[in-house]
């Protein structure tokens, strides 16, 4: 059975570790870990599951979308919440599944998905590191999500039974800001919010460790640009981790402070988001002074450079595997590398781009409605240089390579439907409406989520000393990718006949009436795509117990993260790596000198083999 | 079997332009063309777009399929080709969108002014907003000025009231104030390709000229509570005269004092 | 590896268990019984099981209400309900019965017309009543329908019928669930799950009352004014507008909400017949006097075989007179007078009459219409339980704080039209503490009209120019 036992004896280092030999408690080495490799377990573990329950919140959407105040499977009758009705839910409660889905998507599985289980486990061992730069924070940074979910569990009911936050994940003033504005405004606003702070804290954790170890503990010869890309997109994620976070926790510690009277017994409460006069189910007039449009400055200001930070890590590993896969080198590496840079930096100045019917001044419209229009630049020369990595590749066509060129193709789908959005008068008919939810499906899902679905299967062996069974994955790639498109392509169209957002019941408006059919498809389609992800929890716990063994290195892959055992023992590494070469020397002359089409960083230059000079990089 | 996946690839993107090109035949597209003077102009601007991105998607999805494809009758004593990129290759595809890119944003600029900077809505509009249209939870509260007068940003006595329906005269600019009594709506109505968020604490004016008679659906496009998708309303235009009538009819129906020709009170 | 069966068949049996436990869903919504109700005697509410020839099996209160009105799914109809079910109502004229053929030949009303193609007939008087039967042929000539089956007992001419029974009810209640119930309930208790988040909570019809109608104070609300409402929504509130459904829309919602109401008032007076003496609270009471509980419940028996039936359809017939009398114009409120034109004298005297003794507005609405009248912060007893309420303030009778309306702000929830308000002055709002000032000369009404609608253009609070009498006193102000 797989474990991350220590590999006693095998260790190259004993004397800067404080615990030395001795024998740890189970808490301690299985749940209270400081082992990278198991912290990131923990948390992949942790963002699979919470993938089941944000997808069943969507599928209690979808399922209102096409049967509206029908009787509503499951919820409509657990714990006798819509008895009287028939098991019809109420539109606040609609409110609810589309914020908690978001939420518990963006917020509990995507980002720490990226960076707290792939970061946190391939980190140290893509670089030649034992662990990473501060291990008790980054034990810290995965327990602090349990208090978040507890936070956002407990939010569902805080309020009242049926009034979970129903606010948006983007939970915008006033309709957040004042408790009597919805059912979902009171306690349930409240709780929503510490989730939201403690899994910024945990994410903070997360990217201080990351830069660190990055940058300080590097093996000789891993320069910056023998780095893999996925180091590199794990670096730039955590500088814009740590750049932006703040600003929502603020916004977020602002929110707390407007709404203090709802959480403490008291009359005194900040005014940040709260202009004067405003009257709001009959409570009292509202004091402020405040500019509702500061929150929405606020928390984009964050929340687009963390669509970056849900992007970058997908991005950088589906480059590894897809070298690996296609047995060549990634197609321009600094291109890439700067491609992502650029995104990144380019990250921070497009936040307005989610205001553009807002309200805001008009000539911000068109400064970023510019800096928009260019972002989707360095996106485009990844996607360019990306196929010219497959181009003449000896692809491995299998279940990791479909899920990559999945990731390529559908990205692609997302990145040109930004481009209607970035035009401030074509989004001012589209923000809104379901245009923009097909866009951001496109890129979360269709990219990062497929991305992580190849990069489970590709680092599985390394994790558990196992594989995971191609057959099945292939099977589960296809179901997904057919329900995937099949609910979100239809999507644009949508948009385009103008249906907005968030709407539980959009055939209330003649306009709309004649796309019921086309709803329904939907959500058959997101049916099976939800449950054909049973075949991929099937198969991860599966592989587990009965999954084939195998060595160190499966894929015959380049990354120094494939020299250590499967799985690593305790420091990784047999003895510290040294790096000679890039991530990407696949099919190399070196490689075929070895009689092989890939070489590993850590091999030494064969014997007599003299590197030829002036690649392109 | 390599081959059954490489023509997934290439399969699908068939697919959805398939979809894509029977949709306005299926009314999955536009509700209608545009029916007000800055709808066509958006509307230019998203068919520009729309061929830009399609002539993309096509290359770019033609591209992957045939590497794939190549991939996939490769032969498998064949070795990848070992090349780390092509430095020319990434300037031509870095300038070659820079410029397209830019020039798509270039040909927003004026389209934007148009519609958000107030210094050029009409000048007709601007004296004279017709209404103020005053969202809330969860409905369109309308208020026109008193019949002779030019609306004031407080409700003046003999200022006619209405709800979820806004009458404006067609083929003249007109111009409202978009005002929110408590949380943020949007003013959205999709024939005439209008939307602007409503704010508390602010007064936006829209400006619009709608082309044709007609009546249409007014909609909120910002969440503002359980009742977001209820707030159905209609704009309604006609000529100058039946906006006339219209008011007078209105005047008379906020005066009924119950004693007229006949008992009945709800004629409107 | 023989772990792997069952570790597979461990999975299916979890998604089982979770099936199990939260159950398929019921599509059924249901009414729900009043508090009132549930407060009986178990045996008044359920009733009493036969136990022998003197001891008859006898209907409870909740059988009582199923049987007149039924459950959401299985709306029943009864002939003097004052609602409009949709169909068509007609007599049967001549029965005719050939080749196995079973024909019914039927007669309308003058002036009603024979719909096209009926579905189903429906039987409401005589021998069949209930039978639900459909129409496979029609001529809609002759009124000549030809039954899909025979009725399974003998109807007869002048039995009374109807086709296509039922329509705008059951399309009443599909729109109704749609827009209605998630705020006033399934059953129009006003505790939809949206409600307990409103303020004001959205009204309980089963009271049968309406605070704001056309209608003198003693009628019930009419059809119009329930339409008016609908389109109009009443600002101030969460009541929206739904200008937007169509005539036909609107009137089955109209008909559904009588229907709710009646059938709330109708289970509110058959529960105050047994209330006083067999509540659970009473039987308590009764058997801790000394009396016997099994005697009780004969008695109890005896009052719902013989008294009961009488008195249910006694109150019937009084609600529905009621509810039809509403909707005709003898009901509604009509001033004498046209409205006085609006100037500063009669706005003058308008504030007279306000701040007068006899009418006292001020007193609730406060000395400057800013609803902070002394009554606001005064404790009042509940009229019906004689009990002191637990806030200052004053109530409805749905025992909800009901403030008195802040006139400043240029709200008003029941409309802003002139006779409006001149309604809300002359016949109170049914159901608050806004009395009934029928008695109050009509050109007076007029210039309190008047009066009230300057006072948000008012430069300053009581700028008309009679001064509040000194020694009434002015309370802190209070929000609206």
């Amino acid at each position: 059975m797989a474990t991350v036992s220590p590999a006693i004896g095998t260790h190259g280092h004993a004397d800067d570790h404080s615990h030395g030999h001795h024998e740890q408690s189970f808490l301690s080495k299985y749940v209270f870990s400081t082992d990278h490799k198991v912290i990131g377990i923990q948390f992949l573990v942790t963002t699979m599951l919470m993938l089941m329950v944000g997808g069943a919140l969507a599928l209690a959407v979808r399922w209102q979308l096409a049967f509206p105040w029908g009787s509503m499977p499951i919820v409509g009758s657990l714990f006798g919440l819509f008895q009287n009705e028939g098991g019809q839910i109420s539109p606040e409660f609609y409110t609810m599944l589309f914020t908690m889905h978001a939420s518990v998507m963006i917020f509990l599985v995507i980002i720490p998905i990226l960076a707290g289980a792939f970061g946190n486990f391939l980190i140290p061992l893509q670089i030649g590191a034992d662990d990473m730069a501060f291990p008790i924070l980054n034990m810290l940074s995965y327990w602090f999500m349990w208090p978040a979910m507890f936070c956002f569990a407990f939010s569902f009911v805080a309020g009242g039974a049926t009034a979970g936050p129903g606010n948006g994940w983007t939970s915008y003033p006033l309709l957040s800001d004042l408790a009597q504005a919805s059912p979902s405004s009171g306690n349930a606003q409240t709780w929503w919010l510490f989730g939201l702070t403690l899994v910024g804290v945990s994410s903070m954790m997360g990217s201080v460790n990351y830069m660190t170890t990055i940058i300080n503990m590097r093996a000789p010869g891993m320069t910056l640009f023998r780095m893999p890309l996925t180091i590199w997109s794990m670096f730039i994620t955590a500088i814009l981790q740590s750049f932006a976070l703040p600003v929502l926790t603020a916004a977020g510690f602002m929110l707390v402070f407007d709404r203090l009277s709802s959480l403490l017994p008291t009359d005194i409460h900040s005014v940040f988001f709260i202009p004067a006069g405003i009257v709001v189910n009959n409570a009292a007039p509202t004091v402020g002074g405040g500019q509702p449009l500061l929150w929405q400055h606020l928390f984009w200001f964050y929340s687009h450079p963390a669509v970056y930070i849900m992007l970058l890590p997908a991005m950088g590993m589906v480059s590894d595997m897809l070298a690996c896969m296609c047995r060549k080198p990634v197609f321009g590496y600094k291109p890439m590398v700067y491609s992502m840079a650029a995104i990144a930096g380019l990250g921070f100045i497009v936040w307005g781009h989610h205001m553009f019917t807002s309200g805001m001044n008009p000539a911000l419209g068109m400064t970023f409605m510019t800096s928009t229009m260019m972002i989707a630049l360095p996106s485009a020369i990844k996607v360019f240089n990306w196929i010219g990595t497959i181009w003449d590749g000896n692809i491995k066509f299998n279940a990791v390579f479909l899920n990559c060129a999945a990731f390529v193709s559908l990205f692609v789908v997302g990145g040109l439907s930004g481009i209607f959005m970035a035009a401030v008068p074509v989004d001012i008919y589209f923000h809104d409406t379901y245009f923009i939810v097909a866009h951001f499906h496109y890129v979360l899902f269709g990219a990062t989520l497929f991305g992580v679905f190849a990069a489970i299967q590709f680092w599985y062996p390394k994790m558990f000393g196992r594989e995971m069974n191609d057959g099945v994955q292939k099977l589960h790639f296809a179901l997904t990718f057919i329900g995937m498109n099949g609910t979100f392509f239809p999507m644009h169209l949508l948009g385009i006949a103008g249906m907005p957002r968030r709407y539980a019941d959009p055939y209330l408006h003649g306009y709309l009436e004649h796309l019921l059919p086309m709803n329904q498809f939907m959500t058959i389609s997101a049916i099976i795509m939800g449950f054909a992800q049973f075949l991929l929890l099937g198969n991860f716990a599966y592989s587990f117990f009965f999954g084939k063994k195998v060595g160190r290195n499966p894929w015959g892959a380049n990354g120094l993260e494939w020299s250590a055992p499967s799985p690593p023992g305790h420091g990784n590494f047999d003895e510290p790596p040294v790096c000679y070469r890039g991530p990407y020397e696949y099919s190399s002359p070196e490689a075929e000198a070895m009689g092989q089409d890939f070489i590993l960083q850590t091999s030494p230059p064969p014997a007599g083999f003299k590197k030829s000079s002036g690649h392109v990089h | 079997m390599k081959k059954f996946w490489a023509l997934f690839f290439i399969f699908w993107p068939v697919v959805a332009l398939y979809v894509c090109w029977i949709a306005p035949s299926r009314g999955w597209w536009f509700p209608s063309k545009p029916m007000s003077s800055l709808g066509h102009q958006i509307d230019g601007l998203f068919y520009l777009i729309l061929f830009i991105v399609a002539l993309t998607f096509i290359a770019t999805q033609a591209v992957m399929g045939y590497a794939l494809w190549r991939g996939a009758t490769k032969k498998s004593t064949e070795k990848a080709m070992f090349s780390h990129g092509s430095h020319k290759l990434e300037i031509i595809w870095t300038i070659v969108p820079s410029f397209i890119l830019v020039f798509i944003s270039l040909t927003q600029l004026e389209v934007l002014a148009n519609i958000r900077v107030i210094s050029k809505f009409p000048d007709e509009a601007r004296r004279a907003p017709i209404a103020e249209v005053m969202a809330r939870q969860f409905e369109w509260r309308i208020r026109y000025p008193k019949p002779g007068t030019t609306l004031a940003t407080e409700a003046q006595s003999g200022d006619l009231y209405y709800v979820n329906e806004l009458h404006v005269p067609v083929s003249q600019p007109v111009m409202v104030n978009l005002r929110t009594q408590d949380v943020q709506h949007a003013f959205f109505s999709p024939k005439l390709r209008v939307k602007q968020d409503a704010v508390p604490g602010l007064i936006i004016p829209i400006w619009f000229e709608v082309e044709k008679a007609g009546e249409y659906e007014l909609v909120c496009a910002e969440l503002c509570g359980w009742g977001h998708y209820k707030m159905k309303a209609r704009i309604v235009a006609g000529s100058e005269a039946s906006v006339q009538k219209y008011m007078t009819d209105l005047e008379a129906a906020q005066n009924e004092d119950g004693v007229a020709d006949a008992p009945a009170e709800t004629e409107e | 590896m023989s772990l792997t069966p069952s570790l597979n068949k461990l999975s299916w049996v979890g998604l089982l268990a979770v099936f199990a436990v939260t159950g398929c869903s019921n599509n059924d919504s249901s009414f729900v019984y009043s508090e009132r109700t549930t407060s009986l005697m178990p045996e008044a509410q359920d009733g009493i099981p036969g136990e022998a020839d003197d001891a008859p099996g006898v209907l409870g209160v909740k059988q009582l209400l199923d049987d007149r009105f039924g459950n959401p799914q299985n709306l029943k109809a009864w002939l003097k309900l004052p609602v409009d079910f949709g169909g068509t109502q007609a007599s049967v004229s001549e029965i005719v019965t050939e080749n196995d053929q079973f024909k019914v030949k039927l007669a309308v009303e003058e002036g009603v017309a024979l719909p096209e193609a009926p579905k189903a007939l429906e039987f409401i008087t005589g021998e069949c009543i209930g039978e639900t039967i459909a129409v496979s042929g029609w001529d809609a000539e002759t009124g000549e329908a030809v039954l899909a089956s025979a009725p399974t007992k003998q109807p007869m001419a002048g039995d009374l019928c109807a086709l296509d029974g039922g329509g705008v009810l059951r399309s009443g209640r599909v729109l109704y669930m749609r827009h209605c119930s998630h705020c006033h309930g399934a059953s129009g208790d006003g505790h939809g799950p949206t409600a307990e988040y409103l303020n004001p909570r959205p009204r309980d019809y089963r009271h049968g009352v309406f605070k704001f109608t056309s209608t003198n104070d003693m009628s019930k609300v009419s059809r119009d004014d329930l339409a008016r409402v609908l389109r109009y929504g009443i600002p101030g509130t969460y009541m929206p507008s739904f200008l937007l459904l169509t005539d036909d829309e609107l009137h089955a919602i109209v008909e559904y909400v009588r229907f709710l109401s009646l059938r709330g008032e109708y289970e509110r007076k058959l529960v105050n017949e047994l209330a006083g003496d067999y509540s659970a609270k009473a039987a308590q009471s009764r058997v801790a006097d000394g009396e016997n509980r099994t005697e009780i419940v004969a008695e109890l028996r005896e009052f719902l075989a013989a008294d009961l039936p009488d008195t249910a359809t006694e109150l019937g017939d009084e609600l529905a007179e009621q509810w039809s009398v509403a909707n005709t114009p003898e009901a509604l409120i009509i001033p004498s007078v046209a409205r006085v034109p609006d100037s500063p004298e009669s706005r003058r005297r308008g504030r007279e009459l306000y701040l007068s003794k006899t009418l006292n507005c001020a007193d609730c609405h406060g000395v400057d219409g800013a609803g902070n009248g002394p009554q606001t912060i005064a404790f009042e007893k509940n009229p019906i339980t004689n009990e002191m309420y637990n806030e200052p303030g004053l109530h409805d009778v749905w025992d909800n704080l009901n403030q008195p309306r802040n006139l400043q702000t240029g709200i008003y929830r029941g409309g802003r039209r002139p006779i409006d308000l001149f309604g809300r002055i002359h016949a109170g709002i049914k159901g608050s503490r806004m009395p009934s000032f029928k008695n109050t000369p009509h050109e007076e009404i007029w210039h309190i009209v008047n009066y009230v609608l300057s006072i948000p253009f008012e430069s300053e609070p009581g700028a008309t120019g009679v001064a509040a009498p000194v020694s009434a006193p002015v309370a802190a102000a209070v929000a609206p």
